[in-house]
């Protein structure tokens, strides 16, 4: 059981989720040009986009099914984005779990220390599943540490009650050089404990150049989506490389079947709360007609053969070598695809994943994690130089060279991801009506997030969905009252 | 002894005693307090007396279905990797060049980190395109998703770590094989006795010390063979191949009930050293030790 300053914090959490409603929405508010395209005027290919600035023009398609340029509204102030801050000659400390960031964080850590004399920032990484399980208590104990990530919902909560987390809200390079919207997952009562660095769309990839060459349409709703896995199938390509027996990113998809199981955002967040204290079932008619779809995806020949043993090392290896034709991750996953095979650059593109028949609320998912925060309880001096550092990662060039370095969409205003073609390709995600990813309002990770989602991937894996249900709900309630 | 020879004495063995105290007494001691407490690492603990106990051992399933896992994977593993081990020193006692150069064939995986022990696994393994599955079907046997299914995910854990440590337990036997007087032998053909019988009335009767070892070892491996199982399955799917250490794990890292998992640990402990007590108490009758 969590204690009391816990629970309120998980509470207030679950509220400032609530009035998150946050999108990054295509406006038609008037005015400006990019690189020649005009706002208003017609476009011819969905998704390009001249950047990610106030004044980017993004090619996309209106209610009336014309492509138009419209503008991405970035939730930000009309402020300057302003220089980094000096530090002050010491050495800190920086913690994160993304072993493959290395270099391009490497070479923007050596520009800072070039820039400020005197100055060392050493990375202490770990792979992503000890970060989760190890960070806190690694962190907490280490006053060096001056910079840490955490990612959105559980380990934040766990670091804000931790007192880890050093309020920044009064810096001006968070007010004006971060994409406002981007910062909620780090604001708590008004305040910025954390810059969001990345803005992931966990949002299926699809292979343009396959969808093209069969005549494949993106599904626009449930019944298309069956029908279009029947057409892939019977083409002998696996419609949805779900890498299941992996439960991180076969969890993603979760997102996407959330998004629109319920009228509004508030019932869905009060429903995720119900399960995460325990106060309702899995057997709830709501999350059973969830199941009920992963049943449905199998049955319909969706996924691969025996799915739950199929894993995330041969999921984007199947995609990449063009035996699957959806890679249902997100964009996180593109760099992997890329890598296994470099023909790939240039040929994803991201889908609206819509289970439903009825109008979708929400038409993909974003998620805006890799939360930089600096330590509260770092003397002042390692303080400084952890701010002075948060604060160059948020000028747009130094955004722009790890956006384009490590294939991340980033939260920071004014970059441009022309550099990086599959960055570009997927950037129309930007223009539909987002979800903040609901996933991760399951706070109690251990306890029920991650036993629910095992038992989502038996259940889209074959097993029955009654038994599966009642058998993981059991576990759950007996687990959060231990 | 005098005095100040002892103090010296004392003296030499603080720095090891300091060592060990640091490392094993502290944190040994420290789980048993926090198995009394209701702790998630970050608040201030409570204390709940014998409450993560009681809670153990009345309500919660997960945990008692984890210990069974365990025990089945551990009857599967003493069982095959001992006999392995035994037939394979056997057939390898004599330092012939072949035999030296086979030993280390076997002991080659046992020197593997872990982790890539599984990750090979996991492609040996793999439902569609794995080498088992293709072996399999060339010979007209359907294939299995071995780690994907509930059924078969344990066992397929299980010969991973006979295959990983068999190896290790043959370099055990052989030494303790070739303790054997060589005259039994001789004896036992210039009687007329089969190899079976030699192995029988001589080779088991005088291999059990070296066994009681083996089976204890294998037994603690099988207890905190973490690495293989999270890298495989992470104890998947649907716990099906949870062992005790992953879920001590999962209890204090994933959903931060320290003072839960401490508890969990120290049931841990208390199996481990019963089925090691057992196991030595049964050779022990059978050798006739005291």
């Amino acid at each position: 059981m969590k204690a009391k300053g816990i629970t309120t914090f998980s509470a207030r959490r679950f509220g400032a989720v609530v009035a998150v409603a946050f999108a990054l929405v295509a406006t038609t508010l008037p005015s400006a040009t990019a690189a020649g395209e005009v706002f208003g005027k017609a476009c011819t290919t969905e998704g390009i986009s001249t950047g990610q600035s106030t004044t980017s023009l993004i090619c996309t398609m209106g209610a009336n099914g014309k492509l138009t340029w419209t503008r991405v509204r970035l939730g930000s102030s009309t402020a300057k984005p302003v220089a980094a801050l000096k530090a002050q000659p010491g050495t800190i400390e920086f913690h994160h779990w993304r072993p493959e960031d290395k270099v391009v964080l490497q070479s923007i850590i050596d520009k800072f220390e070039a820039l400020n004399p005197g100055v060392h920032i050493n990375q202490v990484i770990m792979n992503s599943v000890d970060y989760t399980n190890l960070a806190y208590a690694k962190i907490s104990v280490n006053k060096k540490a001056a910079l840490f990530v955490t990612s959105r919902g559980g380990q934040f909560d766990q670091f804000m009650a931790g007192g880890m987390m050093k309020d920044i809200s009064s810096n001006r390079y968070v007010s004006q050089n971060v994409i406002a919207s981007a910062l909620t997952p780090a604001t708590v009562s008004g305040r910025v404990y954390g810059v969001p660095y990345q803005s992931l769309f966990n949002n299926p990839l699809y292979n343009s150049e396959m969808f093209a060459k069969y005549g494949w349409t993106v599904p626009k709703n449930w019944t298309e989506l069956l029908g279009f896995c029947k057409a892939v199938k019977a083409k002998g390509i696996i419609p949805f490389a779900w890498p299941a027996a992996t439960r991180g990113n076969a969890g993603q998809i979760m997102n996407s079947f959330l998004m629109n199981s319920a009228p509004d955002l508030a019932t869905l967040t009060a429903r995720i709360a119900a399960i995460d204290t325990g106060k309702a079932d899995l057997t709830s008619d709501w999350f059973v007609d969830i199941a009920k779809k992963y049943k449905a995806m199998n049955d319909g020949g969706c996924f691969p053969d025996n799915v739950t043993g199929y894993n995330d090392t041969v999921a984007p290896a199947d995609f990449a070598s063009g035996k699957a034709a959806i890679y249902p991750t997100g964009t996180f996953g593109m760099s992997t695809v890329t890598k296994l095979n470099p023909s790939m650059a240039g040929k994803m593109k991201m889908m609206s994943m819509i289970t439903v028949d009825t109008k979708p609320l929400y038409q993909g998912i974003t998620n805006n994690t890799f939360i930089l925060s600096v330590n509260a309880k770092s003397t002042s001096r390692d303080q400084s130089i952890a701010n002075a550092f948060l604060s160059f990662l948020a000028t747009a060039p130094i955004a722009q060279e790890y956006a384009v370095g490590t294939s991340q969409h980033v939260s920071i205003i004014n970059v441009d991801y022309a550099a990086n073609i599959d960055l570009l390709n997927t950037s129309d995600i930007m223009g539909k009506k987002l979800l903040l990813a609901p996933r991760f309002l399951f706070v109690n990770v251990g306890t029920v997030r991650n036993p629910l989602e095992d038992a989502l991937i038996a259940i889209g894996g074959g097993a029955d969905i009654t038994k599966t249900l009642t058998d993981t709900s059991k576990t759950i309630k007996q687990s959060l009252g231990a | 002894m005098k005095k100040t020879e002892s103090r010296v004495l004392v003296a030499m063995a603080f720095p090891a005693f300091a060592i060990y105290a640091f490392l094993y007494l502290y944190p040994s001691l420290s789980n048993v307090y926090y198995s009394f407490q209701r702790w998630d690492g970050v608040t201030k603990p409570e204390f709940i007396g014998l409450h993560n106990f009681t809670y153990l051992a009345t309500n919660d399933d997960l945990f008692m279905k984890v210990l069974g896992n365990n025990f089945r994977f551990s009857f599967i593993v003493v069982i095959f990797q001992t006999l392995l081990a035994l037939l394979f020193a056997t057939f390898l006692l004599k330092n012939t060049k072949t035999s030296i150069a086979l030993r280390i064939v076997f002991f080659f995986p046992t020197i593997l980190s872990s982790v890539s022990v599984g990750l090979i696994w996991n492609f040996l393994y793999d439902p569609n395109f794995g080498f088992i599955n293709a072996m399999l079907k060339s010979v007209g046997i359907p294939g299995l998703n071995w780690l994907g299914d509930t059924r078969y995910s344990l066992y397929a854990i299980a010969l991973t770590q006979v295959w990983f440590h068999t190896g290790q337990m043959v370099v055990i036997y052989v030494a303790g094989l070739q303790q054997i007087p060589q005259e039994l032998y001789e004896a036992a053909e210039v009687d007329g006795a089969s190899r079976w019988q030699q192995f029988k009335n001589i080779t088991w009767p005088m291999a059990l010390p070296t066994t009681a070892v083996v089976v204890a070892y294998t037994t603690i491996q099988t207890f905190r063979a973490f690495d293989l199982v999270y890298s495989m399955t992470q104890g998947g799917p649907l716990n099906s191949s949870d062992m005790l250490v992953t879920l001590i794990y999962n209890t204090a890292f994933s959903s931060y009930k320290w003072g839960y998992a401490s508890a969990q640990s120290i049931i841990l402990v208390f199996v481990v050293l019963l089925l090691t007590y057992l196991q030595r108490r049964t050779l022990r009758l059978n050798t006739g030790e005291k």
